[in-house]
């Protein structure tokens, strides 16, 4: 077992390596002086060759390389070209806000998933199934910046049932920053108005980027839990008197959900993506929105930075997720090779 | 001799009719995806004859009338009017131009590489080129396509080319993960042995025995796809990275809009329903695809 | 009238499953009776419809592409494909209980055979009573159902997945889950088809003696003589949909009347005596487009013009035996 996470760990170490290469060498190779970037269209030419010197932007690529590669095993990730900061100080900043939302995104889109995809499969061709199929086709084709702008209307801006913008209101007096979790914050401040609001702020949002895997999950369980439904074993465990509350949510539930833990594992890659558009429409002070604005100001170094932070976040839920699967599926974890 | 070739191939293209036959069949027993392909069959329709559907085809283009701004639906204009006074049904017409031609082009640029690369790293598993191949490939893949597309084409001028380039270069890894799996279980089927043995080219094993039996599974995939490439390049326009103003692209039309939400509801509204159709369609009729080609065993 | 003293009754039963195709006609008019505390036993070879009428009787069938045209499937009485879900489901549990062919298909391959077996026990066993089960008691009860199947180390079993064991073992583990519940007709579907040839006997021997002891009624299902022979004292002989000939197992396996049966007789393999048989010659029919009349006509050293025309009844051929042929038209049933 181990080994196996070992060798994984590994393989994306590689992989991670070569995504730099590629990243750094699409970032060079573009039109555009960084330097010149960076310091605005009124630096004299001597600033710019001056700071093109410190870049080690006359040099060739693999030295450029190495200097970087160098700098980030010492945490030092560069210096945005937009805020002026180190980009490793940007990213503590916002990446524990957009966590709390893709954590917060996930569990929701995981409980309502499941449990309308098993009943969906249970009941098939009843009227629930047919209306959640609906929903969940309508779900998978709806991009979700629409869905995000779509719920921000219908129930901010028209119901005005939830608040709107911004991960609390703009009057209100955040919390000292120790977590970077507005919610743990606000407990950890003794300040449960602050952890209340962050609550309701962060619903409409989350749900936005919850609704596609909602779908997407639903109908992958629902599937799976159809085809599970037709083995002889679920027959004989009928035959034999096992009650149907313990057959749905116990012995049909667990071997048809491997599937769906795959799906959600190659559907956080979306999650990620999403919650890009997602932190936009809501002007969530997000790593997506700090992301966007670098790629639309070509801020190389954050540019970069933001690919590599995603890249490994996707291996390591990757891993997690074969991981559970392990667990879930003991003929997997026996095939692999001692439990 | 003669006539026996002729009689095999008239053999040959009659089951190939029975089998289309067949699939028409299945496929059309679920309404859902009959309803795709009539969806779908009406957006090609209306994006070819846009110039000629659409009341008002030049405010596709520039074209600004402060008068007529801010209109609500009516007769006159369907959709209603931007802020600068264009139809918004003409440019959604429009619109379904654009991501119609992005879509085919993407998936014309970027199948075909990935599927080659693909058939060649499945049949020769095992070697370097495999791994080469398939390493590469990871590299592609271990960023979500959004983001790296969003990455590249931010990096470069935004503009329709740039845009196809850079999610084409995003898509090809996809593919050639699906075959690559696809052809290495089956290079050791009995007629890829068969072909080996009788002295075929690794050029014929590759795209006459193996290919063809991979056919379902990326017909499927690239129909899936459209609607996902059209998606991503709605998001693409939607954050102002792609299709540049004054032409009309969907994701370009729901941004400008959502700015003067709730009360121009129209201008963000309509473009998007019009995206959200356009996917839905290509999802129903990949469904259908993936359910026409399932075993089932009766 | 339904007979009083039968347990599982099916009469007149048409099953069909609808297809790109066309229409599979797969049973006509199946009809066959289990009473009680009798071991019958139902003989065909592969594809002649034998799973299709199990899976009927429990009501399985997957109901789109299957429909069932005509019939009744009756259980003390009771129309089992007419029956209320609710009805259904306290039938399945109190009453029926079922082996299937494939022991690895017959488990659940997520969960170890304990929490299987647990769960079976403690869902359908109540105390004398009227009260549930406890922890123990439960426990106990498994043990003693894997115990009686002959299974070496319980305990060890009760742990393990059931790709751990082996073939002969998983089998032992459904006959214990089958027989540990209340139930007074069992239906199995080729329990040993898929073992060992060198350990089928004493699995049988070893189902044999349990259900005995259970005193329950048995329908089994095989392509075995050998199997019918040593277990059960009543045979249904099925062909394509529909039986056509049943009787005592001795007398029937002694003194096959209908042709086909002749035919399966004499395609045993012997060990004394002449040689390998030759089989019956031709196929089993096409679903889609079977022959008219009886379906056996094809393939039959003595068919005659009647038999295309209009499939025969059952005639009395001799003590409790009847067959479907018209050789036999002397005396109608």
């Amino acid at each position: 077992m181990a080994k196996y996470i070992g060798l994984r760990l590994l393989q994306s170490v590689f992989v991670l390596f070569g995504l730099s290469l590629l990243i750094f060498f699409i970032a060079r190779v573009v039109p555009g002086d960084p330097a010149r970037q960076a310091l605005g269209l009124l630096a004299s030419q001597e600033q710019v060759e001056r700071v093109r010197e410190q870049m080690h932007l006359n040099d060739s690529f693999p030295v450029q390389y190495y200097y970087w590669l160098r700098s980030l095993l010492h945490g030092d990730l560069g210096v945005s070209s937009y805020t002026r900061r180190p980009v490793a100080s940007d990213l503590a900043q916002y990446i524990p806000a957009t966590l709390e939302l893709i954590l917060f995104a996930t569990l929701i889109s995981f409980v309502v998933g499941q449990v309308t995809g098993v009943l969906a499969g249970y009941f098939r061709n009843s009227w629930f199934d047919g209306v959640s199929r609906l929903v969940s086709y309508l779900g998978i084709a709806t991009p979700s910046f629409v869905v995000a702008i779509l719920l921000l209307f219908v129930f901010s801006q028209v119901l005005k049932l939830a608040p709107g913008i911004g991960r609390i209101p703009i009057m209100m007096q955040p919390p000292p920053v120790r977590t970077g979790f507005m919610m743990v914050d606000g407990l950890l401040a003794g300040r449960l108005d602050v952890t209340v609001t962050a609550l309701k702020h962060l619903l409409l949002p989350a749900f936005s980027l919850a609704v596609i895997h909602i779908a997407q999950e639903g109908r992958i369980t629902r599937t799976s839990i159809v085809e599970t439904m037709q083995k002889d074993y679920i027959t004989l465990h009928k035959v034999h008197g096992i009650r149907t509350s313990r057959i749905l949510f116990k012995y049909l539930l667990r071997p048809s959900i491997v599937p769906t833990v795959t799906v959600m594992g190659l559907d956080f890659a979306f999650l990620m993506s999403n919650a890009f558009l997602v932190e936009t429409v809501y002007m969530w002070p997000g790593f997506s929105r700090y992301a966007m604005t670098a790629m639309l100001n070509k801020d190389l170094n954050a540019i970069v930075a933001v690919v590599l932070v995603i890249g490994m976040t996707f291996a390591l839920v990757n891993l997690i997720v074969d991981i559970i699967i392990m667990f879930l599926d003991p003929t997997v974890r026996l095939r692999q090779g001692g439990a | 001799m003669q006539d026996t070739t002729k009689a095999n191939l008239l053999a040959a293209w009659r089951q190939r009719r029975r089998n289309l036959a067949h699939g028409w069949y299945k496929y059309s027993r679920n309404p859902l995806s009959v309803l795709g392909l009539v969806i779908l069959v009406l957006v090609v329709f209306v994006a070819i004859f846009a110039p000629y559907i659409a009341p008002y085809p030049g405010h596709a283009k520039a074209y600004t009338n402060f008068r007529d701004a801010s209109q609500a639906p009516s007769a006159q204009h369907f959709f209603g009017t931007d802020r600068i006074g264009r139809d918004i049904f003409s440019r959604t017409l429009f619109g379904y131009r654009f991501s119609l031609m992005i879509g085919a082009v993407v998936l014309g640029l970027g199948v075909a590489p990935g599927v080659v690369l693909g058939l060649i790293a499945g049949y020769r598993r095992g070697t370097w080129v495999e791994v080469v191949i398939m390493r590469v490939t990871d590299v592609f893949l271990a960023v979500p396509p959004l983001v790296l597309a969003l990455a590249i084409t931010a990096m470069l001028t935004p503009n329709l080319i740039n845009q196809m380039m850079a999610i084409a270069l995003v898509w090809w890894p996809w593919y050639s993960r699906l075959v690559f799996s696809l052809a290495s279980s089956l290079r050791n089927e009995y007629f890829v042995k068969e072909a080996e043995l009788t002295g075929a080219s690794q050029r014929h094993i590759l795209f006459r025995e193996i290919l063809p039996n991979c056919f379902a599974p990326i017909m499927t995939k690239m129909t899936l796809d459209m609607g996902l490439v059209i998606l991503i390049e709605s998001t693409l326009s939607f954050v102002g990275l792609g299709v540049q103003p004054p032409k009309p692209a969907l994701g370009t039309m729901v941004a400008e809009g959502a700015k003067r939400l709730p009360a121009e509801w129209w201008s963000t509204i309509f473009p998007a329903l019009a995206i959200v159709i356009v996917i839905l369609a290509f999802n129903l009729i990949g469904d259908g695809l993936r359910d026409v080609f399932a075993v089932e065993d009766v | 009238m339904p007979n009083p003293s039968s347990l599982l009754e099916i009469r007149d039963l048409h099953v069909g499953f609808r297809i790109f195709e066309g229409h599979l006609r797969v049973l006509t008019g199946v009809a066959l009776v289990v009473n009680e505390g009798e071991r019958v036993g139902l003989v065909g070879e592969t594809g002649c419809g034998k799973t299709t009428t199990v899976k009927s009787v429990l009501r399985v069938l997957p109901i789109p592409p299957a429909i069932v045209t005509r019939g009744e499937i009756l259980y003390r009485g009771r129309d089992v494909l007419r029956m209320h879900r609710h009805a259904l489901h306290v039938l399945r549990r109190e009453e029926l209980t079922a082996i299937f062919q494939d022991p690895l298909q017959s488990l659940n391959p997520v969960f170890t055979v304990g929490s299987q077996l647990r769960d079976i026990v403690r869902d359908s066993m109540r105390t004398p009573e009227g009260r549930a089960l406890s922890r123990r008691e439960i426990e106990a009860r498994c043990i003693q159902a894997l115990e009686e199947t002959g299974m070496p180390d319980p305990e060890r079993i009760m742990s393990n997945y059931p790709i751990q064991l082996s073939g002969g073992m998983r089998q032992r583990v459904c006959i214990a889950e089958a027989l540990s519940t209340t139930a007074r007709l069992l239906l199995a579907d080729e329990p040993t088809t898929n073992l060992d040839v060198t350990i089928q006997d004493q699995i049988l021997r070893k189902l044999d003696r349990l259900v005995d002891q259970k005193g329950s009624s048995v329908l089994m299902i095989t392509h075995s003589m050998g199997v019918v022979r040593d277990l059960t004292q009543r045979i249904y002989i099925m062909y394509a949909g529909s039986i056509v000939e049943t009787g005592p197992t001795r007398q029937l396996l002694a003194s096959p009347k209908h042709p086909y049966t002749q035919g399966l007789m004499a395609s045993v393999p012997r060990l004394t005596g002449r040689g390998v048989s030759e089989g019956i010659p031709g196929r089993i029919p096409n679903y889609l487009e079977p022959p008219p009349g009886c379906r056996f006509h094809p393939r039959c050293p003595h068919r005659m013009p009647e038999c295309s025309v209009e499939a025969p009844p059952m005639f009395d051929v001799g003590a409790d035996q009847r067959a479907a042929c018209y050789l036999y038209r002397r005396s109608p049933s």
